[in-house]
């Protein structure tokens, strides 16, 4: 029988301590490739400061920064490669998502969608249980957007010159009145969706659903009565659209269907295939036109052959 | 044992003030847990106010469990019975008290560093360096008492409980420094895919080396202790004690099996947390054998019970752990609430359960005078196991339905709505602990100053 002696207990533990550190920690930290990969690029000044206001108001605790293969939800588009982090100290992959995963969070949304998120995250996102950054002043909340902004690297420079680029469009058309800012809107959706009407019938109940779907993700910014006045309209330029001003304006089930799916690029409207199935679209856009423009195209012609659950 | 026997409130100094430590940032530490599970579901409750902003009241909450509740409970029951156990006095109470200080001065800064927002941002190695040094002084501080105890015996054999608690402050000093990168005190991190690698082998060290090693010495006194039995076997001490060691070393790469680092570690962390159940199932045949036909006995002593509890739940969550290293079962329960549950299981369930077991077996017997209500610590009994109970069902139906519902394509802000309920259940299931932790504080505070059986 093993004697356990105090040198025993002590030292034994301790070597076998230090072959384990040997074997699991020193060698993958000495053969580990740290070859940058190719979306990588070093932060900027003011982004590091963003990071370091990430770091201390814990954000990492409910949002993970590592997309896995199976992944379907925010920057699902690219799987974490080494590569991507080799400049990070520490790295901040995270162990939960209380919030979504922000590997790729740059450039999703323009900056002023993030200062209401950030002002108040239900401002934007009605669901949210984030908490309001209010506290950290404007000043602050600028340098945490940069860093947020960076994340994804050279792919979130490519998307967030884009919003640039759009924001800059978007804004022309909104000074230039409703008359031409609407024209604008409809033109950059492809012709075949702007002549599409909404294929299904309305009915009570797909309002009712509908209804709840714009509660849970539209109100904020397009406001319970549908006027663009919801509490994140100060933060944000172009301000959230009004649909009461939609009437006999050609506005289609198809606009309707392929602007929330898509969402507008260099607006704060994001785009929702991600969050809603195709039907949530058809119904949310419905209760948009039957309730704020007053004028739907639901099941009018061209219509194809009626879904089999029509009445 | 001790020739002259020792009792009253100033026998055993260290144990006590460590004892009421423990009893003290529980309460704290159980509050910010509430707090945060508060913030879930009323997220504006504190807004405007950063320093109590989710993200910060959460690391305060798992730093002050971790070393404000749990490790200075375990290590009071260690300062009782590492002298009993070697036939001799504590080296220096004076020394003991001083490190107990110095722990409560760690703890204060701890947490006005971090709900100030200091922090170096890695889970469980959160604290800004000059805490890591003052976490760091009191663990060499205890070493040096427990060690020069050890070279005073008058006991020429060392009983298992001393080889745990031991070799818990021995190996988490070191890899508190390791794993908290004390070499470059701005970051406290290595840089990149090394750096989680580092911060996981840490992570779950501080489970594998301080946690479980000293609720295992705590479980290997008091079980035999309050069954007036010999220990089962000696033979699986020696193997729990050293496969523990070996095994529980390699397994902090499974919380990274979903992220690019290489396989040959994710494989061998895999394999490990599976070979987990040798040390689980040695310590547990030898702490159940030696109960065996003398539950009655566990059930008379508080401290016993809750021991013994402890060693239940150690199974569950042990088990539990070794099946979500599997990659497929991690599919599911990654980045979600299954883990958060997992977690309260094996801290609250097994090593809070363990500590609270300890104190109450320490607390007559290093005052001299019964616990002031048994009734009380029952009460509290009840609402520590059917909190942490309720908080396995609970947050385990959370991650189920979030790793589910993420597979299944749909995105973490959909699904937001459908967890709130039990968001809710499981703050109030927070409260039930919480007003446990007050319950025990208050028995402790009676029992050790104002208890009226003395005076009688």
């Amino acid at each position: 029988m093993m004697k356990m002696t105090p040198k025993a207990i002590f030292i034994g533990s301790l070597i076998i301590l230090a072959a384990v550190v040997f074997v699991v920690v020193y060698m993958p930290w000495s053969t580990m490739d740290d070859t940058p990969s190719e979306i990588f690029r070093s932060r900027s000044k003011i982004e590091a400061q963003g990071r370091k206001l990430y770091k201390a108001n814990g954000c990492v605790y409910c949002h993970s920064q590592s997309i896995r293969t199976i992944d379907w939800g925010l920057g699902a588009h690219r799987i974490a490669q080494s590569g991507d982090y080799v400049e990070d100290r520490p790295i901040l992959l995270g162990s939960a998502r209380t919030g979504p995963d922000l590997s790729q969070q740059g450039g999703e949304h323009p900056d002023d969608w993030h200062m209401a998120h950030f002002f108040n995250p239900r401002f934007t996102s009605p669901y949210s249980i984030m908490p309001t950054f209010s506290f950290l002043g404007m000043d602050n909340i600028t340098l945490l957007t940069h860093y947020i902004q960076s994340l994804g690297l050279k792919e979130a420079d490519v998307r967030m010159e884009r919003q640039r680029y759009w924001k800059q469009k978007a804004i022309e058309a909104y000074e230039s009145g409703p008359e031409e800012n609407i024209k604008w809107l409809h033109n950059h959706v492809p012709q075949p969706w702007r002549e599409l009407p909404n294929p299904y019938p309305t009915s009570e109940a797909g309002l009712a659903r509908g209804h709840k779907v714009y509660q849970d993700f539209c109100a904020g910014c397009h406001s319970p009565i549908g006027d663009g006045m919801g509490p994140a309209q100060p933060w944000i330029y172009p301000p959230p659209f009004n649909f009461t001003i939609l009437k006999d304006r050609e506005i289609s089930g198809g606009i309707l269907y392929y602007q929330i799916m898509n969402g507008i690029t260099g607006t704060a409207m994001p785009y929702f295939k991600k969050h809603l199935e195709s039907e949530k679209i058809w119904e949310v856009g419905n209760f948009v036109a039957v309730y704020f423009i007053n004028q739907s195209d639901a099941n009018t012609e061209p219509r194809g052959i009626d879904a089999s659950w029509e009445p | 044992m001790n020739d002259k026997p020792k009792t009253g409130l100033f026998a055993y100094p260290t144990a006590a003030i460590f004892c009421l430590t423990s009893i003290f940032w529980m309460m704290i530490a159980t509050f910010l847990g509430l707090l945060g599970a508060t913030l879930l579901i009323a997220p504006d409750l504190t807004e405007g106010i950063g320093w109590l902003t989710f993200g910060r009241v959460r690391p305060a909450h798992v730093n002050l469990v971790l070393f404000g509740f749990v490790t200075p409970g375990l290590l009071a029951a260690a300062f009782y019975y590492i002298p009993k156990l070697l036939r001799t006095d504590l080296f220096s109470e004076k020394l003991g008290i001083l490190s107990a200080g110095v722990w409560n001065l760690m703890l204060v800064a701890a947490m006005v560093t971090l709900l100030a927002g200091q922090t170096q941002a890695r889970e469980y190695a959160e604290l800004i360096w000059s805490v890591d040094m003052m976490v760091i002084l009191s663990f060499i501080l205890v070493i040096i008492n427990f060690v020069l105890t050890v070279k005073h015996r008058k006991e020429p054999i060392l009983f298992v409980s001393v080889w745990y608690a031991g070799a818990a402050v021995v190996l988490t000093a070191t890899t508190f420094a390791l794993g908290n990168v004390v070499w470059r005190p701005d970051s406290g991190a290595l840089t990149g895919i090394p750096d989680a690698i580092l911060l996981w082998f840490y992570g779950h060290n501080i489970f594998g080396l301080l946690l479980t090693p000293l609720s295992i010495g705590v479980a290997y006194y008091v079980v035999p202790k309050v069954c007036k039995a010999p220990l089962y076997s000696h033979t699986l001490s020696l193997v729990g004690f050293w496969s523990l060691i070996v095994v529980y070393t390699h397994i902090g790469t499974h919380h990274l099996l979903q992220v690019p680092v290489p396989t040959w570690l994710k494989v061998i962390s895999i394999v490990d947390s599976v070979a987990m159940v040798i040390p689980v199932s040695v310590f547990l045949i030898n702490i159940w054998y030696t109960a065996k036909s003398k539950l009655g006995e566990i059930h008379a002593d508080i401290g016993g019970k809750f021991v013994f509890t402890g060693t239940i739940m150690y199974f569950f969550v042990s088990i539990q752990g070794s099946i979500m290293a599997l990659p497929q079962v991690q599919r599911v329960t990654h980045f979600n609430n299954w883990v958060v549950g997992h977690a309260h299981i094996g801290v609250l369930g097994f090593s809070g359960m363990i500590t609270l077991g300890g104190l109450y077996y320490i607390l007559p017997r290093i005052t001299g005078r019964p616990i002031y209500s048994r009734l009380l610590a029952d009460f509290q009994y009840w609402l520590v196991l059917i909190g942490v109970t309720g908080f396995a069902i609970v947050l385990t139906v959370v991650g189920l339905i979030q790793g589910n519902s993420w597979l299944n394509g749909e995105t973490v802000h959909r699904i937001i709505p459908q967890i709130h309920l039990y968001y809710v259940i499981r703050a109030a299931l927070g409260l039930m602990i919480f007003t446990g932790a007050v319950i025990g504080m208050y028995n402790f505070v009676r029992t050790l100053f104002y208890n009226p059986e003395e005076t009688s």
